[in-house]
């Protein structure tokens, strides 16, 4: 059995692998046992083989097996993904397989196919998600978060049902996409979300998913060709099993989220005393101060709120007759901590997968439904919440145009309507409360996921499969606004409307595989396929605001009304190979070839090739003979793969944009539409990236200790770039070309230890670190080190960016002025370094000093169980990252023009931290000083969980009774980090006011019946 | 089970060989998206050239910029040309934090300046925008092909002045273009603009009720010339008076004139800077009026940048708009020309106008000191309220937010200073008679007092006085050798101290961006950066 026949699901392997056996008596005693997993799941298939003997049997449907064998002997239970066990021969026995992702003989999936874990070339990390510490978890990428050597994940903020974002080795790109390529049942997904659902990893509940592979190296991504740089992730879901009595079960958990920390800023008191200092003398000392109110209001605490939420999953799975199936349905009721904002969503999955003709023919049907609504809160009121006036009250019972809220108002002239005397102060800070309440935003989304898998081993010439897979995605997100009248966010006409996005993706593949082992010692196998997929999308809005009835010329019609439509496609055909050759089951040789045509360029076709060399040494002799190694093997790789996400459809030829938009025609011919002649390179072609791997496994005593290590160089070529052209040669100033180089080099680390596996106790132990550096290398086709693109806009002035990629350094560093200090080392106010000397301070004097990407990632994770109770908790480190802290660098001015905001007429609050700057400009220097780029290295705890397992609950007749598990997690438990602000996780690193992740406490169940 | 397999084989076998002969031609796309032509009418890209200069992009005010790397909403036309006229002046001085204002008020830019790279890639993207029409529509309609090389000619004008010496291109090619010398943009804006003239409609005043306004005619064309070669001396060291002074006579006499009636409350200088400037008598002193509109043409960076800009929440009900960010506010110097006592009332605009004897003092000064002692802060200076969205009529505009009033971009004023100026320098820099007369008609408009000669020094004020916060200040004291390399005028903050300073005399051009100097290996920096 050496060749593994990759497409039967996992389970199914087993127990073909135990029909192989032979099955002999001896007079000995019937041995009556039953075999189930750690949450007392039945498992069936599983081998019960007597040591020593030829005697064997496999488990039947409800897990249980008969044989003979002598009174004591040892008896081994096997199973895939399982870690064997052993029992004495008694008459009755009960064995817990305990899950073990590291064994050997797991069954890995890779494009296009599946393959032994101890045959993989690649670096490939397969992760089964945590069944027991798993925290708060709305989103399959939650899952992975610290998990995986070479994985990051940042969630976006606090965000109900909101998303994350995933770098696989720092990604390829600077401009385009370093999002992953996610492939889902065997259907590459495109990269890109709707309204409601942010990317494809969202659209499947991730209660139906039994498995991560994450593809990192070249040798096992280049089967994906142009859309293999970032990595893939593949995912796979939950089936059926084949001959199994109808299995229900529930999961279920109540949650309870709370904020962590919020900005401590100046209360009412201590900001009228120091409004009192401050203005003490001032030419308009007495209007002023009249402006100040006399409540204390924390404002912080009247946009947060204890959160609760609660989900629940039934899962229906058995076999009816040859068709085994698995039904599972999903609510999720997930509250925001920030008022108004909430998600829910209802999921369904069927999985079909009967197979048929002695297992030659073998379907996997799967549909995926989902219905989610979204309630979107107004997050400006975050920041709203830092700087209001901590003086005034949040409602004002005269205010009757502004819904009841207390506002900064100005006269309302401007509305020609005289039931508006007054108006919002648009420059004002709004009131963060009528923020939230007097805005409706919502999003509706649905989406199907269907894939049927059809795999065909042909009759007589069973070394040859066939393999068709058919795959649909269609998506549908409608986000609704309703922002009221009153609310300072639309005042007086309101903001109404609505924006769809569709999309319809189609997948077909099919690829054939032949495989064949000659004398013994030579495996082969080769594979080919063709894959055609065409990606639909399309956009519509519409929005409106409405003249209020007490209008004098329009009441109750509709202003500045805008719609806006928008489709576009793009294709992918791609013709690929993989070809494996193993000698002695010692030496692995694999290569894979992917010829991909594309309609986002005008040469659609390239090819990109791969090849991986591993030597298994462990199966040398002189290894052999040390009975404490298991494994150990040495993996080398080189590849070359694309990426074309986030480029446009219609990049590489002339078209003339239209005007879109209300206020967007110009009436001087014709109707006023406008068309411009966009911006292209005819020569746009793929980002190219070359991995070069080396790795090395190695296991020791019987795989309870494994360790892997992983060292890469990656080169991205043809880096997508908006490039500076000259002036005059095109439409635009700048245009996507391929003119830059990146580097990527870093080192990944995994170790796993059990280091107690006993009766009652066991433990596991994983760490994983993760080294990246990355560099750009050539920015406009050379290495000017002056050259250099800005970004990362921060607040506090229009066009002010903190960030920029240039040459020599990583992608997002910070480009700021060097901060001279006193001899206290406070910061001097707007003091910086002349860098280049020549008297003034300019752009020029700025320089990059730090990166918001961390060099150096950990995690750690662990597990204790001890009888029916277990144990796990998940910390994850981060060093070396750094934030730029901008709700600092712009609060910190405490100046009369300022604090009474400079002509603006309102008074802003201050963080507490402010008092000690005390500040009295806004000078760009100062805003941008290396001072507000802090370390945010931080060690986190992302769960704790305390859990128990019992059986057999209700156990009457012959009703076995109901097992199952009860736990209480806790997410986001703590946070430890030098960091001043809320939170040092910033994806992007410009920290200014993120919605604030929780701390969550769970209590869940889960039931067998 | 044999017929199975006969019918899944040739099943997949057929779906195999759909897939494949559908697939190479599957790549070979049109777009399908509705806002993407390959084909348009003549019409849309015309319009495309003057917008340009009116708005950001293809999405009104809020999207889909034509520049990149710099903030869609700063990166309007009439925003950089302002920025980069006035806050290098004595006229105008900004607070804001955005990346490059304090470099312009204190006259350190460089060639690393992000407005003034935006403001250089908008005027290419609109050379760029006019050399398509040209290159695929010029057989389409004379007028309008001759309007699209005035725009051509235009922006190469605003190139030639604030930079120099810069790239040349009349076609839409991958070579890179050559640099042209000042001189060589001076003949090639000289040359398009006596080509096109016979072309262009004929100079007649236009409301925006008829049909055409909006578009330039021949007076534009002589009012550019006029222009161009009252600064020739600058441009190209040979001074041309005499043409100056005959392109802007031309002016002069066409049916474009001086709003000389006001309307109500309103003075009939007040009339240009409002609403309603193009429904009322104010438009026939337009010869080129940007156009916008509350709701068809929106734009941060026209008519609402220039009043929202200016004003803030104290005034707000002097603009009209909800609109005020307490930026651009008066230097002392500009307040000088009005009151060089330092005498102007703490008071509304209305009692400072009569206070001043010049309807053109449109300074609100309450609650604010002369001098801009703290640049940060806007009431550091007197507010300018020049501009507003009211209407003459009091009827509401069509947004609360975006105003409606066009921005005048040339109006016939400057012909008339033109001619004075220019007469001024051909009789020995004192004004003759009809000199005198000219800018006495200015005045008279404003209800200011006259004179019957006026020196030049008093002619470079009286630019100001016409003119300030219009954006072309940078442009007048580089003529009358006030800007840089001069001592002998100095303003609040001129080169970065309180008192000022001189600063050096190349910086009276700008730098050719580093960007452009990168991307393109045929330019040479200006000397000094």
């Amino acid at each position: 059995m050496k060749q593994v026949n990759i497409q039967f699901p996992l389970r199914m392997l087993g127990l073909i692998l135990g029909l192989f056996l032979s099955v002999s008596a001896f007079a000995q005693i019937d041995v009556k046992g039953h075999v189930k997993d750690a949450t007392g799941e039945p498992i069936i298939g599983a081998t019960v083989r007597v040591d020593g003997t030829q005697t064997a049997t496999v488990t039947d449907f409800d897990g249980n097996f008969v044989l003979k064998a002598k009174q004591g002997a040892d008896i081994t239970v096997t199973y895939v993904g399982y870690q064997d066990a052993k029992v004495k021969a008694a008459p009755n026995v009960v064995v817990i397989l305990r899950e073990d992702a590291a064994v050997l003989n797991e069954v890995v999936v890779i494009g296009y196919g599946a393959v032994k874990k101890s045959d993989l070339t690649g670096s490939v990390t397969a992760l089964k998600p945590d069944s027991k510490n798993k925290g708060l978890v709305v989103n399959a990428q939650e899952m992975m978060q610290g998990k995986i050597a070479g994985v990051n994940v940042t969630s976006d903020g606090g965000t109900p049902g909101g998303s994350s974002t995933i770098r696989i080795r720092g990604g390829s790109s600077l401009n385009a996409s370093n999002s992953p390529l996610v492939v889902i049942d065997g259907v590459p997904m495109d990269g890109n979300g709707v309204k409601g659902l942010a990317n494809p990893l969202s659209m499947v509940n991730p209660q139906d998913i039994e498995s991560f592979n994450v593809l990192k190296d070249a040798s096992a991504t280049a089967i994906y060709g142009s859309r293999g740089s970032n990595g893939v992730i593949i995912i796979t879901t939950k089936k059926g099993r084949k001959g199994s009595t109808p299995q229900v079960s529930y999961a279920g958990s109540v949650t309870m989220s709370m904020k962590k920390k919020t900005v401590d800023v100046l209360d009412g008191d201590q900001y009228r005393t120091l409004a009192k200092q401050i203005y003490a003398g001032h030419m308009s000392e007495e209007s002023i101060l009249s402006q100040l109110g006399s409540a204390n209001t924390d404002w912080q605490k009247e946009i947060y709120r204890t959160a609760w939420s609660h989900d629940h999953n039934v899962t229906v799975a058995g076999a009816f007759k040859n068709l085994p199936y698995r039904l599972s349905l999903g609510y999720t009721n997930q509250q925001g901590i920030l008022k108004t904002s909430d998600f829910k969503r209802y999921t369904a999955a069927l999985n079909l997968n009967p197979s048929l003709f002695e297992d030659h023919l073998t379907l996997n049907l799967n549909a995926k439904g989902m219905w989610a609504r979204s309630q979107y809160a107004n997050t400006g009121a975050i920041g709203a919440a830092v700087a209001f006036d901590p003086t005034q009250p949040v409602y004002d019972s005269t205010a009757k145009n502004f819904g009841g809220y207390w506002e900064w108002q100005i006269p309302g002239g401007s509305l020609n309507d005289p039931s508006w005397p007054t108006t919002t102060n648009r420059n004002a800070t709004s009131n963060p409360v009528a923020l939230l309440n007097l805005n409706d935003d919502h999003a509706i989304s649905r989406s199907f996921i269907g894939n049927a898998d059809i795999d065909y081993k042909i009759h007589g010439f069973e070394d040859l499969r066939l393999h068709l897979t058919l795959g649909a995605d269609v998506s549908e997100g409608k986000q609704w606004t309703d922002v009221d009248a009153a609310s300072p966010a639309a005042i007086y006409y309101g903001n109404h409307g609505w924006d769809k996005i569709t999309k319809r993706n189609l997948t077909l593949s099919t690829y054939a595989q032949y495989y064949k082992d000659f004398a013994k010692i030579h495996h082969f196998d080769i594979m080919g396929g063709y894959e055609w997929q065409h990606f639909w999308r399309s956009q519509h809005n519409n929005y409106w605001g409405l003249y209020p009835s007490t209008n004098s010329e329009h009441p109750g019609e509709k202003h500045d009304e805008s719609t806006y439509s928008y489709k576009t496609e793009n294709y992918l055909v791609s013709f690929f190979g993989r070809m494996n050759y193993i000698l002695m089951d010692r030496y692995y040789i694999t290569a894979t070839l992917r010829n991909d045509g594309s309609s986002r360029f005008k040469d659609h076709w390239k090819l990109y090739p791969s090849a991986a060399f591993a030597y298994k040494m462990s199966e040398e002799k002189i290894f052999k003979n040390i009975d404490w190694l298991s494994d150990l093997k040495l993996r080398l790789s080189y590849g070359k793969t694309g990426q074309q996400e986030g480029i446009g459809d219609y990049n590489y030829f002339a078209v003339y944009a239209m005007n879109t938009g209300v206020g967007s025609y110009y009436d001087v011919s014709g109707d006023g539409t406008l068309a411009r002649p966009d911006a292209y390179d005819p020569n746009l072609k793929w980002e190219t990236t070359d991995t070069y791997n080396i790795g090395l496994d190695f296991g020791a005593f019987n795989q309870r200790l494994t360790f892997s290590i992983d060292a890469y160089y990656r080169k991205t070529t043809d880096l997508i770039n908006k490039a500076d052209v000259a002036a005059g040669t095109n439409f635009k100033n700048t245009v996507w070309t391929n003119i830059g180089k990146m580097e990527n080099k870093g080192i990944e680390l995994t170790i796993g230890a059990k280091p107690i596996q006993t009766k009652d106790w066991f433990w596991t132990i994983d760490y994983n670190l993760t080294y990246n550096h990355n560099e750009i290398t050539a920015l406009i086709g050379g290495d000017d080190p002056n050259y250099f693109v800005p970004t990362g806009g921060i607040g506090g002035g229009t066009g002010v960016n903190a960030q920029a990629h240039a040459v020599g350094h990583p992608a997002y560093s910070y480009y700021v002025y060097q901060q001279v200090y006193d001899k206290e080392g406070k910061p001097i106010e707007g003091l910086v370094v002349d860098r280049n000397g020549d008297g003034v301070i300019t752009e020029a004097d700025k320089y990059f000093y730090k990166s918001p990407t961390a060099p150096v990632t950990m995690g750690l994770s662990s597990r204790l169980e001890y009888k029916n109770f277990d144990f796990g908790f998940t910390l994850r480190a981060s060093i070396g990252n750094y934030v730029f802290n901008n709700l600092m660098s712009g609060n910190v001015n405490m100046s009369a023009g300022e604090l009474y905001s400079n002509g603006n007429n309102y008074f802003g609050n201050r963080p507490v931290a402010a008092l000690d700057y005390n500040w009295q400009t806004y000078d760009l220097e100062a805003k941008l000083s290396d001072h507000w780029v802090q370390n945010g290295s931080f060690l986190k705890c992302d769960n704790i969980t305390l859990g128990y397992s019992f059986d057999n609950l209700l156990k009457m007749g012959s009703y076995k009774g109901v097992s199952g598990r009860v736990y209480a997690t806790a997410s986001n438990v703590f946070c430890i980090t030098k960091y001043k602000g809320i939170d040092p996780e910033v994806f992007g690193g410009i920290d200014n006011n993120l919605y604030p992740r929780p701390i969550s406490f769970i209590l869940g169940v889960n039931l067998n019946f | 089970m044999k017929t199975y397999i006969k019918n899944i084989i040739p099943a997949a076998a057929l779906l195999v060989a759909v897939g494949f002969s559908s697939c190479t031609k599957d790549l070979d796309v049109t777009p399908i998206d509705p806002n993407l032509n390959t084909e348009i009418q003549p019409e849309q890209l015309f319009n495309k050239c003057y917008a340009n200069i009116a708005v950001a992009g293809n999405g009104g005010a809020n999207g889909d910029c034509d520049v990149d790397g710099i903030d869609g909403g700063t990166s309007g036309y009439v925003r950089q040309m302002w920025n980069a006229q006035e806050l290098t002046t004595d006229e105008a001085i900004c607070g804001w934090g955005d990346e490059g204002i304090a470099n312009f008020c204190y006259n350190t830019y460089d060639a690393s300046h992000p407005m003034l790279r935006g403001y250089y890639y908008r005027l290419y993207t609109g050379i760029s925008f006019c050399n398509q029409y040209l290159q695929e529509f010029s057989d389409y309609n004379a007028a309008m092909t001759a309007e699209v090389r005035f725009i051509r000619a235009l922006n190469y004008f605003n190139l030639m002045d604030g930079w120099g010496n810069v790239p040349f291109a009349t076609s839409i090619t991958s070579e890179k273009p050559v640099q042209y010398s000042r001189q060589e943009i001076f003949n090639f804006v000289e040359s398009e603009l006596l080509e096109i003239e016979p072309n262009l409609n004929a100079a007649t005043a236009k409301k925006s009720s008829d049909s055409g306004y909006g578009r330039v005619d021949k007076a534009a064309a002589w009012l550019l010339l006029a222009r161009i070669y009252l600064n020739a001396e600058v441009y190209t060291g040979t001074a041309q008076w005499a043409k100056a002074a005959e392109y802007a006579k031309k002016v002069m006499d066409s049916s474009y004139k001086l709003n000389t009636n006001g309307v109500g409350e309103w003075s009939a200088y007040q009339m240009l800077f409002m609403g309603d400037n193009g429904e009322t008598n104010a438009a026939y002193e337009a010869v080129f009026p940007i156009l916008q509109d509350g709701v068809r043409t929106t734009s941060w960076g026209t008519t609402l940048f220039m009043l929202a800009s200016t004003h803030d929440a104290d005034m707000a009900d002097y603009n009209g708009t909800t609109e005020a960010w307490g930026g651009n506010r008066a230097r002392p110097q500009l307040i000088e020309k009005f009151f060089p006592n330092h005498d102007a009332p703490e008071a509304e605009p209305a009692d400072v106008v009569v206070a001043a004897g010049d309807d053109r003092a449109i300074f609100d000064t309450r609650g604010r000191e002369l001098d801009n002692t703290d640049p940060s802060t806007f009431k550091s200076g007197y507010a300018v309220a020049k501009y507003n969205n009211y209407t003459t009529t009091g009827a509401s505009t069509s947004s609360a937010q975006f105003p409606d009033g066009d921005f005048f971009l040339m109006r016939v004023a400057e012909a008339y200073l033109t001619y004075a100026e220019a007469q001024a320098r051909l009789n020995g820099g004192a004004t003759n008679t009809e000199a005198a007369n000219a800018i006495n008609a200015l005045r008279t408009r404003a209800n200011a007092d006259t004179k019957a000669n006026y020196s030049l020094d008093e002619i470079c004020d009286e630019w100001c006085r016409e003119f300030y916060f219009e954006g072309r200040r940078r442009m007048d004291l580089v003529r009358f050798g006030k800007f840089g390399g001069s001592n002998d005028y100095l303003w609040q903050w001129k080169g970065g101290t309180f008192n000022g300073r001189n600063f050096d005399a190349s910086k009276n051009l700008f730098a050719i961006p580093t960007t452009d100097l990168t991307a393109n290996p045929n330019l040479t920096q200006n000397p000094g950066y």
